[in-house]
């Protein structure tokens, strides 16, 4: 345990030199599914409409992705169990198994981004999706643009690994404290390591970045997921209550991730 | 003669007038029956009385009479002074061709003919006469052993006194009834009229959108039905509506999935464009354009369901209309100069995204009727935040300015090929004012062209 190294850290987490896009696009669209490089990402598109999943393969497929295909929860599941893929896109609204029920059993092990596609935005069954785990939503009928741009979005990472990574303390409880290691991506509550998803992980990171000041959730917003004014302020709510799930001591009654009443969220380290 | 015509009067009254009438012409009909028939009940109850008694004591008075006369030598003169009638009367009678009679103000003047004709007959018979000192009951009794006729005069004016003092009392009686049939007729005709106002209140609420509304249940048998088939009727109306709203919806998300997988398609021949013919290219683009329209009907269709749908308290936040206002413009690539925002707070409590959606349908009615906007203002007035519209375009003709807002009205210049979705976009505006205790409004703007306004009502601090 180095605090001046924590508060040196802090320091330069302020200034803003953390993240670089990683963004398949930027890797080299491979139009017409002729040279897939090796970077691309693999994503699984879980849809039991034939022609939407069908006519989203070739499209994503343009936009440089690697497209896997399942036509039921089940399929998904099994599809999941065999190679998880970097990227998921869940239509809520399958046959026997819905895709909440997927999105819950994938979240049982995998901290990868999850996209909802769902008929109404202004349902229960979108936060009921991000409750269960899933990171973003689209509403039907979409344009293949807005589901790559939330893609993108959502799969910017923390810098390369450095050699020697370096440490916050977001709680000093002396048995088990919260240390988050930006670079290797982790978080951990003394030797363990907490299973935060890669969104929750990013929005932990934000907060940590200005440690004792109020971020609004449309900042949030726009930092996280990239959306715009108008963007649905629930994922911030949904996925604040989840992030302190994972950290909090008490969840209960909040201390690391505050909610400021009117004004949006705080990080206060302990 | 047009039934219309007949009692005007009556029929162009109130409901409550007429019942308050009818009460009081009721309880005066009977009270005037009443009092009528107990005035002559009475009437000829105490003449009946009095002409019994006077009868009586003619009876008496002439057997005292007869039976001293039957002694020899009395003259009737002095038996007359011994006769001494109660009650104020006097004695007339006849003996032979004299009169006689027991005062000076009587005499034999003072006896009717017919009375005496009667008299002749009958043993006895009573007249009731009109007097200059008012009215008199005479009764004759015929002796005819001695050959006497004998005549008793009482004066009625005390009976008559009672009689009218009986009448005034009686007539204020009446009077008194009908002035309380009217109170009370009042008072019935409020409580007749309150369920009835209660249901118009219910209508109102109603037609305002208050679907949930009923009538309150009631145990009055005579109500029962009414509020019965009232609050059924509501049931069923409301059950049309959202029939006809899920409709509407369902439709549009059945339409959802192909046209989900046209979008993507086409977005995948998008990006083989140089692949195709020049006329395959034209075809393409006409495709994309009409894709485009399509979904953006489609989405003004699945947004009108929504607002009928679901209530905006859930997602209400606090939202600054000048903020989002600027936001709308910057995402539409229009100039931020046309924002024209007052100083004052300008935050409404409501769903951000449909506020979005009513004010960008606001700028795009502008570009489809009247080449843009030309100016965007934002302030308060009366607890209410505005946002006002003005273009330069031909403005709205007074008569059409509600019907703009309904569902698939449109301008009579519409360009239908060249810009979407025209004809749902002021309803969703309209729809999301209503939705937000909220109005929209057209009126003609400064420049001669129109100006739509959006009120919303404020946040109170």
């Amino acid at each position: 345990m180095r605090p001046s190294v924590v508060l040196r850290h802090c320091d330069r987490l302020g200034s803003g030199l953390r993240f670089h896009d990683g963004l398949p696009a930027a890797a080299g669209p491979a139009r017409g599914g002729g040279s897939m490089t090796a970077m691309a990402l693999r994503l699984l598109v879980v849809e039991d409409d034939d022609h939407i999943r069908t006519a989203l393969r070739w499209a994503l497929e343009d936009e440089g992705y690697d497209v896997a295909e399942a036509g039921s929860g089940e399929e998904a599941l099994q599809a999941v169990a065999v190679s998880a893929p970097d990227l998921m896109l869940v239509d809520l609204m399958l046959g026997s198994m819905d895709g909440v029920d997927v999105i819950r059993q994938v979240r049982r092990g995998l901290d990868l981004p999850i996209i909802v596609v769902s008929a109404r935005a202004d349902t229960s069954d979108i936060e009921t999706a991000l409750d269960a785990g899933a990171d973003d939503y689209v509403t039907n009928p979409f344009a293949v643009k807005e589901i790559t741009a939330r893609l993108r979005a959502l799969r910017r990472r923390v810098g390369p690994v450095t050699v020697e990574p370096e440490a916050v303390v977001l709680d000093r409880d002396p048995v088990a404290p919260l240390v988050l290691r930006e670079a290797s991506g982790t978080v951990h509550r003394g030797e363990e390591q907490l299973p935060l998803t890669l969104t929750e992980f990013r929005l932990l990171c934000e907060l940590a970045a200005a440690p004792g000041r109020v971020l609004s959730r449309q900042a949030l917003l726009e930092r996280v997921w990239q959306h715009g004014f108008f963007g649905d302020e629930r994922l911030v709510d949904v996925h604040v209550r989840r992030l302190r799930t994972k950290v909090e001591r008490d969840p209960g009654a909040p201390r690391v991730v505050v909610t400021v009443r009117g004004l949006g969220y705080r990080l206060d380290p302990q | 003669m047009r039934p219309g015509l007949r009692g005007p009067d009556l029929r162009r009254k109130g409901l409550r007038a007429r019942i308050v009438l009818g009460y009081a012409a009721g309880t005066l009909i009977v009270s005037i029956v009443l009092v009528t028939v107990t005035f002559l009940l009475a009437r000829s109850y105490l003449l009946d009385q009095r002409e019994a008694s006077l009868t009586r004591q003619a009876f008496a008075d002439a057997n005292v009479l007869d039976s001293r006369l039957a002694t020899a030598g009395t003259e009737v003169g002095d038996v007359l002074d011994e006769l001494v009638p109660s009650g104020g009367a006097d004695v007339v009678l006849r003996s032979g061709d004299s009169w006689y009679s027991s005062s000076l103000d009587v005499g034999a003047r003072d006896v009717p003919a017919d009375l005496r004709e009667l008299v002749g007959t009958e043993p006895a018979a009573s007249v009731v006469v009109e007097t200059a000192d008012g009215p008199r009951l005479i009764v004759g009794v015929t002796l005819r052993s001695s050959d006497v006729e004998f005549y008793e005069l009482a004066p009625l004016t005390e009976l008559r006194q009672v009689l009218s003092t009986l009448a005034a009392v009686l007539g204020a009686g009446a009077l008194a009834a009908t002035a309380a049939g009217t109170a009370f007729g009042v008072w019935a005709s409020r409580r007749a009229v309150q369920p009835l106002e209660q249901v118009a209140g219910a209508a109102t609420r109603i037609a305002g959108g208050e679907l949930t509304t009923r009538l309150p249940a009631t145990d009055d048998p005579d109500l029962v039905g009414i509020v019965a088939s009232f609050n059924s009727m509501v049931d069923a109306l409301a059950a049309r509506i959202e029939r006809d709203a899920r409709f509407v919806g369902d439709v549009s998300h059945e339409l959802r999935s192909p046209l989900t997988t046209l979008v993507t398609s086409v977005e995948v021949l998008g990006g083989r464009r140089e692949e195709l013919s020049p006329r395959g290219r034209e075809a393409l683009g006409m495709v994309e354009g009409e894709l485009a329209r399509f979904r953006r009907t489609l989405d003004d269709l699945l947004q009108l369901a929504r607002l009928d749908g679901a209530a905006v308290a859930e997602s209400a936040r606090p939202v600054c209309l000048a903020t989002l206002v600027r936001q709308v413009l910057a995402d539409g690539d229009r100039p931020a100069e046309l924002l024209e925002a007052s100083d004052d707070d300008t935050t409404v409590r409501g769903d951000k995204t449909s506020l979005e959606r009513a004010v960008r349908n606001l700028l795009d009615n502008a570009d489809r009727h009247a080449g843009g906007p030309r100016a965007v203002r934002v302030g308060r007035a009366d607890g209410a935040v505005l946002v006002a519209v003005d273009d330069a375009g031909p403005g709205v003709a007074p008569e059409d300015r509600e019907r703009i807002f309904e569902r698939f009205a449109r301008g009579p210049r519409a360009a239908r090929r060249s810009l979407p979705g025209a004809g749902l976009g002021l309803a969703i505006v309209a729809e999301t004012a209503a939705r937000h205790g909220g109005a929209a409004w057209c009126s003609g703007g400064p420049d001669g062209g129109a100006r739509f306004t959006l009120s919303l009502p404020a946040v109170q601090p």
